[in-house]
């Protein structure tokens, strides 16, 4: 049952009772967010995250811009996942106006999205040891994570923010050596994946910290409406991309990793097993890559019918759902994004309570949050 | 029709309490059609039946002098995005509470004050969640005028 607002002022401090503030600049809520703990000693009492510092409106830039016009700015929401984004937006149209995508360019799409992933969960590998105390790892991660970022950086021109991918399919293709290139980041990255585990996940200091912290139980899960890596953590096995295929991936062979542990440990190890489930589906898209056009003829102008749409991804964090009200117009009437990491966070003022403030931050980490997807 | 048999549970419990649509637009298995006062009751039922809390957002039609609050709703086990949609007066437009059911809700309820200024009856938080604490405007009115 959700609880009242907090008033700071009647709270009565007793000796060991105080209020912490945490954040908006602080290293271990990635991004610029707030929480306000209530603290007995080390332990939080009450935790309550105060959103908005990175909030740009972007629902309301949306219905003032035409359908193309946007397309950046839902890049720049998930800025670890930009393509995600990008590829949710272009399929929301596509599905609106009913626009075909050649299969090359749906394969692409797939590849590039994948690659992308794995970037994403490095980048959180990395970052959350760092919450946790260790700073070797996070190096070790971006030198992986370099090689990715140089293989999107030769097709969509850009290292963070990417926007590759437009209505009815590509700008433009990809070449045989990039896609050799791909294969070969594959290899060398299948060979240096034990080192991760070898060094972190046996480590039995690293066990101590995330073992049975922060557990999320199955059925809290449907009660904040959790998604992605958090809700596979704790034994739901939902995947957009098995539940609800887009883009083809009904066409590849994979598996949803499943954790039943449901505590950091849990969340951990199905990002781990994603990352080497996100290699086999490239590596099905690169084998089956068909030759052709890599864009359908779609107008210049685009004025999609009178109506709504709902597109979901499932983006590195989890479940995002576009959802479009169009008035025929060439601006979306209504836009809403239905962002995985505001459901995720929303279920951290439960899980904080009663924990050491240590701990909260290993929480905090596990849930891999980008704080301007929330915000929006 | 892509009844699911989750959905097809729920609409037999729900009766004749709410109008379904007869075709869903893309990338929704069934749109519902309900009363602000029904909303509570068809929740608990979704609710028992294991369906998530997408998110809760909300359509201003100013041309109509409407506002419609849209609820969503789906299931882990087999994908089927059920669509609650209430029709409400501009002028006053009130929702009740679901955060009592899905606690989840509540992040979603804040927005709506302070986008779409809908008075969630029940609320037990109503501070401003994304806009500053003071903000008295809610931008996502189509009558509202920013910088944009």
């Amino acid at each position: 049952m959700a609880e009242p607002a907090p008033n700071y002022t009647l709270d009565k401090a007793g000796e060991d009772k105080f209020t912490l503030n945490l954040g908006p600049q602080h290293p271990g809520t990635h991004g610029v967010l707030r929480v306000i703990l209530q603290m007995d000693g080390e332990y939080i009492v009450r935790a309550d995250p105060i959103l908005g510092y990175g909030h740009r409106m972007q629902e309301k830039i949306a219905e003032n811009m035409t359908y193309l016009q946007v397309m950046p700015y839902v890049c720049r929401m998930d800025y670890l996942g930009a393509l995600s984004y990008n590829l949710a937006w272009c399929c929301a149209v596509e599905k609106l106006c009913g626009f075909e995508v050649p299969p090359r360019a749906e394969a692409v799409r797939v590849i590039a999205t994948e690659l992308n992933r794995i970037s994403s969960h490095l980048l959180w590998w990395g970052a959350f040891l760092l919450d946790l105390g260790g700073f070797t790892p996070f190096l070790q991660a971006f030198a992986d994570r370099e090689m990715i970022l140089d293989l999107l950086e030769r097709i969509t021109g850009s290292r963070l923010t990417y926007c590759y991918f437009r209505f009815g399919g590509l700008p433009s293709d990809v070449d045989e050596a990039w896609l050799a290139q791909v294969m070969e980041f594959i290899e060398g990255f299948r060979t240096r994946l034990p080192r991760y585990h070898d060094l972190v996940t046996t480590n039995v200091i690293y066990e101590h910290r995330v073992r049975n912290v922060g557990v999320i139980l199955p059925f809290d899960a449907a009660g904040y409406g959790l998604s992605g890596p958090v809700l596979r953590g704790s034994g739901i096995g939902f995947d957009v991309r098995r539940h609800e295929p887009y883009s083809g991936y009904d066409r590849y062979d994979f598996t949803v990793p499943v954790d039943d542990m449901g505590d950091c440990m849990g969340r951990y190890n199905v990002r781990m097993e994603e990352i080497v489930q996100s290699l086999a589906i490239i590596e099905q898209a690169i084998g089956s890559i068909e030759e052709g056009p890599v864009r359908s003829k779609v107008p210049k102008i685009l004025k999609p019918p009178e109506g709504e749409v709902a597109m979901a991804v499932e983006t590195p964090r989890g479940q995002l759902v576009i959802h479009i009200v169009s008035d025929g117009t060439k601006k979306p009437y209504r836009v809403k994004f239905r962002v995985p990491s505001f459901a995720n966070l929303s279920i951290f003022a439960k899980l904080a309570r009663g924990q050491l403030l240590a701990d909260a931050l290993a929480v905090l980490g596990s849930m891999d949050l980008v704080i301007p997807e929330i915000d929006r | 029709m892509m009844t699911g048999r989750f959905l097809a549970r729920v609409l037999e419990k729900a009766g004749c309490a709410c109008r379904e649509l007869e075709t869903p637009s893309p990338g929704f298995a069934c749109q519902l059609e309900a009363q602000a006062d029904e909303v509570v009751g068809l929740v608990r039922i979704i609710a028992a039946n294991g369906f998530f809390l997408e998110s809760i957002s909300a359509v201003d039609r100013l041309k109509e002098k409407k506002m419609d609050g849209l609820y969503l709703f789906n299931h882990y086990e087999e994908s089927q995005r059920l669509m609650i949609r209430i029709e409400m007066d501009r002028s006053n437009p009130v929702l009740p509470t679901i955060s009592k059911i899905f606690p989840g809700a509540l992040w979603y309820e804040r927005e709506l004050g302070e986008m779409f200024g809908i008075r969630v009856a029940g609320c037990p938080d109503t501070r401003n969640l994304l806009l500053e604490e003071d903000a008295k405007f809610h931008p996502l009115r189509k009558d509202f005028r920013g910088r944009a």
